[in-house]
């Protein structure tokens, strides 16, 4: 019922002792408050004036208004818990998703990353906030007012006693059948709400086949099998919260009967027999609350699972293994037989490479031939399996260093661009960059038209729900960011301009080729024209270096697999 | 309070439909109100009957009626709590299925043939998202207020039986909790409801940033920054969910001092009203005691009117959907299908996208548009598929006006671009969508036609694979083979190509490219590019900039005279 992971929470033993001295507290106000109800009602049943009964009037009130305040107080209490644990679990979070980079969000997809950072954590709190309460209340409550019932007539507790776990068989029981049955439909859930997902997405080309106005019909007709499935479902489904009511309601039914038959032997007093009905229902109610939130609840526990799994995933050991303050014109990197696999196929096989000073080394092949790895082999976002890596004669165990990552800058396919303002975007690596020096890189970026055609230039907010900015630009955002940052002497492309128009293409190429100068560069792609800019190329071929050597000398030569590839990638 | 009432006076989506299914609301509400007065009355009789017991009278039949009614009450109760859930979610299930052919119809009115990705994308899954809600609306909001109502009336007319006198007092005190409270809740919620879905909104903005940037962050060192920024707004919005919900408890401990208060009250009226008669006495408990099953009623009330403040945007959001109207043309034929743009302009607010162009592509011409993003390819083709009306000029096919066309326009325009969806269907079926009409061996020929014979034959299923939800066991050449199977069938004399091979890597876009422009021949075509790859299949290229044409030419021509074109052929001819 509780999980055992929470105990391992901070300061969760002294916030559960509170919790405890409230909610029995809270316990004892309900059993004053129907023993001082019975009493001022059996004092006017017997006739007797109000004035007698004032005082057990006020007590009844008394115990009503702190039973009343103890929820909120409660409520209010686990909330404040709930937030401080949540908040720890963020902090948590992020700092993993930092310490593992990219990689965590290729392996979670970033739609999961995103959701276990906002719903999920949510979710947790909920978990907390409710489920502590609940338990707790189903774990004291009824015991006291049972024993209470106990103490008045033995016979009703005993009663109360038993049905209890009958209430909850039922309750569980059923819950498994519907269960079983939810389990049964889930398919046929699945296909009908894909399909509707499927005719949405589908609507654009739907409508280019003009066929748009012929499936609304579909739609109608899914959503209807949709319904009859949900409706068989849960006419399994909500019979055993019936079960749980039918037992709970009964049995106050049946209490109210014996306690009449008690009464009319003349084996009870009125006053007994009336706090035991106000009681019967009190017995129940944690329970029914219980399950009321009980799916709620099960949400709560998955995303916990999901949030722990992620805090405990291990980090990436040895990342200071490296020394090195600024690459210079004589610093080494060599990569030596390097093979990396992914899902068990080999993706590179005995990579060598040597890179010295301010080379620029392409990198091409056709799409899957291992470019990319490569680049974030040396990127350090992947681990080879096996080979040696130095750099400046240093041995290290992977790229993911710290000293490395300060060194480079890497331009992607597709930049990111934070939802901020454009000048925020572009000051990302180089937080205190003068504003001149802000202007000189929107120029030399080639921005400034832009910044001209936004309302706001500069401080306009650019990035998801704010302006979208065009691929070209984002290329160019990026350019920016790297031209405030001159610290970073290394540079690594990958495809930046692949999925450009050729325009654009031509334009960032004149804006781009300047940079290159004083940097060691790494270039993968499968834009041949890129090699004018280039002193060194490797040629990868199915996870492996076919060629080496100047682009100058290898394009002269007619057989070299550089000028095979061009073929190939020419499409003849 | 205005805005509310002007949304409510404006609704179409919830109003009518309420109106239109009476009878299932009629029930829910009933039922869920029976619900109630079954548990109020179980307490009232056990109150009654052990009060009676307990003067011990000589019969056992005496209280035989209240035992029954008793056990009666106690079956009721989850009996009614049962059906009432049914019904009301199938009503609720029922309401879904219409609102979701509403959604779908009104979006197909106004989805466009070129690109309306956005329009489907997002707003759709907030639609959808806003449909959801609706139900919770009704299932959390409306049924409980409706029944809570009934009983309102009910145990008022209950105790005017008895004194009306005493049925005022509770009118009032019934009224406080029932209404004003919830009222002043809804208004008071609100401002806070407006801060937390922006706030939440902003979360999953910047939980995004965090996650698809988490690459800069690591890079530029500023792992710190990441985490001190992400908690202000985490910690904003829970400081605001935190109030509201201490707004909620403490309301209900408020709702609860009432409802002592009408204990009190109620104890005390008994207490004198049944006082002279020895058969009256036994009503005390029996009203006092029905309170307390009453009261999960109100605060269920209260808490679901809080809550109204959330579905606010989602009617909102649902009411501006255009409502879809049914224009019937007859369907019109036309000879030689010659596209001619004469002096057209767009402007897209005060900015000019299309500026005083002129295009004439005769029938069976191929023709190849190139520019920046940004120069209006886009926009152009939009309207030639008349998606859009230009500001001044006009758009023909055949000497007749696109917008004329428009009802049965996939009859003349194919349009095969970068998104071409494929449903999650037989392979058979998917390629029919072309053409419904076509019969097995007509779709199977296309198929050929579009070069994946090979592949067909090498699948256990053959035509009949399912091609699950948007095709996703194909390669992205194999989808667009498909697609381009589909056009074929759909045998339009024109097709407009809009970027169709951007994504896909240069071995297989020229053969993609290749088999289009193969078995296109005979139609006319119209080619957004973003690279030279394969230009030399077009008759005539025009470079698109700023909104009108900066060069144009055939290839052949463009190659010897223009460096610009030479330029840019080097780049892409370095293969």
């Amino acid at each position: 019922m509780i999980d055992k992971r929470l105990f391992k929470l901070k300061g969760i033993i002294g916030t559960l002792m509170v919790l405890v001295f409230m909610t029995g507290i809270q316990g004892l106000t309900i059993i004053a408050q129907s023993v001082f109800m019975s009493r001022a009602i059996v004092d006017l049943w017997r006739g007797q004036s109000i004035e007698i009964t004032l005082s057990n009037i006020v007590w009844f009130g008394l115990a009503f208004i702190v039973r009343q305040l103890l929820v909120v107080f409660k409520n209010q209490y686990m909330a404040g818990y709930a937030d401080k644990a949540v908040e720890n679990y963020r902090v948590q979070l992020l700092e993993k998703y930092t310490a593992l980079g990219s990689t965590v969000v290729a392996k979670q997809g970033t739609g999961n990353a995103v959701t276990t950072l906002g719903a999920g954590l949510d979710n947790v709190k909920n978990y907390f906030q409710l489920l502590l309460i609940k338990v707790f209340d189903l774990s004291i409550i009824p015991w006291l007012v049972l024993a209470y019932i106990f103490y008045i007539k033995w016979e009703q507790g005993l009663f109360l006693l038993l049905i209890f776990p009958v209430v909850i068989i039922f309750f569980i029981i059923l819950g498994l059948a519907a269960q079983s049955k939810a389990d049964a439909e889930f398919a046929n859930f699945k296909n009908l709400n894909n399909r509707f997902v499927d005719a949405l997405r589908g609507l654009p080309t739907l409508k280019q086949l003009g066929l748009a106005e012929t499936y609304s019909d579909e739609i109608y007709q899914i959503s209807e099998d949709y319904r009859k499935t949900t409706m068989r479902t849960l006419k399994i489904a909500m019979t055993s919260t019936f079960a749980l009511d039918f037992f709970t309601t009964l049995s106050i039914a049946v209490v109210a009967v014996f306690l009449g038959f008690d009464l009319l032997n003349g084996h009870m007093m009125l006053l007994p027999a009336l706090t035991i009905l106000i009681l019967a229902p009190e017995y129940f109610l944690p329970l029914r609350n219980f399950s009321d939130d009980y799916h709620a609840t099960l949400n709560g526990k998955n995303a916990l699972t999901d949030v722990l799994a992620m805090i405990e995933e291990p980090n990436v050991s040895n990342q200071a293994v490296l020394q090195l303050t600024t690459w210079q014109s004589d610093s080494q990197l060599i990569l030596n037989n390097i093979n990396f696999s992914y899902d068990q196929q080999p993706v590179l096989k005995n990579i060598t490479v040597q890179a010295k000073g301010y080379q620029k080394i392409a990198l091409v092949g056709e799409s899957g031939s291992g470019k990319s790895t490569l680049l974030n082999i040396i990127g350090g976002f992947l681990t080879a399996d096996d080979g040696q890596i130095m750099i400046n004669h240093q041995k290290l165990p992977h790229l993911a260093q710290a000293d490395w990552q300060k060194q480079f800058f890497y331009m992607p396919q597709q930049p990111y661009i934070f939802h901020n303002t454009l000048r925020e975007n572009i000051k990302f690596y180089a937080q205190n960059a003068s504003e001149n020096e802000v202007m000189d890189a929107i120029k030399n970026a080639g921005l400034s038209a832009l910044v001209d055609e936004l309302p706001d230039g500069l401080d306009s907010m650019i990035g998801e729900s704010g302006r979208q900015v065009s691929g070209g630009q984002a290329q160019r955002i990026t350019l920016a960011r790297m031209l405030l940052d001159n610290q970073r002497k290394i540079l690594l492309f990958d495809e930046p301009t692949a999925h450009l128009d050729i325009e654009t293409e031509y334009d960032l190429k004149q804006a781009m080729a300047p940079i290159l100068a004083s940097h060691l560069v790494f270039f993968a792609t499968h834009r041949l024209h890129w090699l004018d800019q280039m002193d060194y190329v490797l040629v990868l071929r199915q996870g492996e270096v076919v060629e080496q050597g100047e682009p100058r000398l290898l394009l002269a030569d007619v057989n070299s697999q550089l000028n095979r590839l061009r073929y190939e990638l020419g499409g003849k | 309070m205005n805005k509310v009432r002007q949304l409510l006076r404006r609704d179409s989506w919830v109003v009518p439909f309420l109106k239109s299914q009476k009878s299932g609301l009629f029930w829910s509400i009933v039922l869920s109100f029976l619900t109630i007065l079954a548990a109020g009355s179980l307490m009232f009789v056990s109150g009654y009957l052990i009060s009676r017991a307990a003067q011990r009278p000589e019969n056992v039949l005496m209280i035989y009626v209240p035992i029954v009614l008793t056990r009666g009450f106690g079956i009721a109760r989850p009996v009614f709590r049962y059906a009432q859930r049914l019904v009301s979610h199938n009503w609720v299930l029922r309401f879904v299925s219409k609102s979701r052919r509403r959604l779908y119809e009104s979006v197909a009115s106004t989805a466009s043939n070129i690109r309306s990705r956005l329009q489907t994308g997002e707003v759709l899954s907030l639609l959808a998202d806003d449909l959801d809600r609706l139900q919770n609306l009704y299932l959390r909001t409306l049924f409980p207020l409706g029944a809570g109502m009934i009983l309102y009336l009910f145990v008022s007319v209950g105790i005017g039986v008895v004194n009306w006198l005493f049925m005022l007092w509770w009118m009032m005190m019934l009224s406080v909790i029932m209404i004003v409270v919830p009222i002043v809740s809804f208004f008071a919620n609100r401002t806070r409801v407006k801060k937390q879905k922006q706030l939440q909104s902003q979360l999953y903005t910047e939980a995004t940033d965090a996650v698809l940037g988490l690459q800069d962050w690591v890079l530029s060192g500023r792992q710190q920054d990441l985490i001190a920024y992400q908690g202000q707004v985490m910690a904003d919005l829970a400081n605001t969910k935190r109030t509201s919900m201490k707004f909620g408890w403490w309301r209900d401990f408020w709702i609860q001092i009432l409802v002592l208060i009408l204990v009190v009250s109620t104890t005390i009226w008994a207490g004198t009203q049944f006082a002279e008669s020895r058969m009256a006495v036994n009503f005390i408990a029996a009203f006092v005691l029905a309170i307390f099953p009453l009261v999960d009623s109100f605060l269920g009330v209260n808490q679901g009117v809080s809550e109204a403040s959330f579905y606010e945007d989602s009617m909102t959001r649902l009411n501006e959907l255009p409502v879809p109207e049914a224009e019937v043309t007859t369907p019109k034929t036309i000879k030689t299908p010659t596209i001619v743009l004469n002096n057209v302009t767009f402007k897209y607010g005060d900015k000019v996208i299309i500026s005083q162009l002129d295009l004439v592509v005769k029938a069976g011409e191929k023709v190849a548009i190139l520019g920046r993003s940004g120069s209006g390819k886009t926009t152009l083709l939009k309207l030639i598929a008349g998606d859009i009306v230009p500001e001044s000029g006009h758009v023909t096919i055949g000497n007749e006006s696109v917008q004329s066309l428009k009802q049965n326009l996939s009859k003349f325009i194919a349009v095969l671009d970068q998104q071409s969806y494929l449903f999650d269907t037989t392979i058979l079926n998917n390629v029919r969508m072309g053409n419904i009409g076509a019969t097995d061996d007509q779709v199977k020929a296309a198929i050929t036609q579009a070069g994946l014979q090979p592949l067909i034959d090498s699948l256990p299923e053959k035509y009949h694979t399912k091609m699950q939800e948007a095709g996703a066991r194909f390669s992205g050449g194999e989808q667009q083979r498909f697609a381009l199977a589909r056009i074929l069938l759909q045998n339009a004399p024109i097709v407009i190509l809009d970027e169709p091979t951007v994504g896909l890597d240069p071995k297989t876009e020229h053969q993609v490219l290749r088999q289009i422009f193969k078995v296109l021949q005979n139609r006319t075509i119209i080619w957004v590019t973003h690279h030279l790859t394969g230009i030399d299949e077009v008759n005539h290229a025009y470079f698109l900039s700023e909104g009108h044409f900066i060069l144009s030419d055939t290839p052949e021509k463009l190659r010897t005279t223009s460096t610009h074109f030479q330029k840019l052929l080097a780049m892409d001819d370095f293969h």
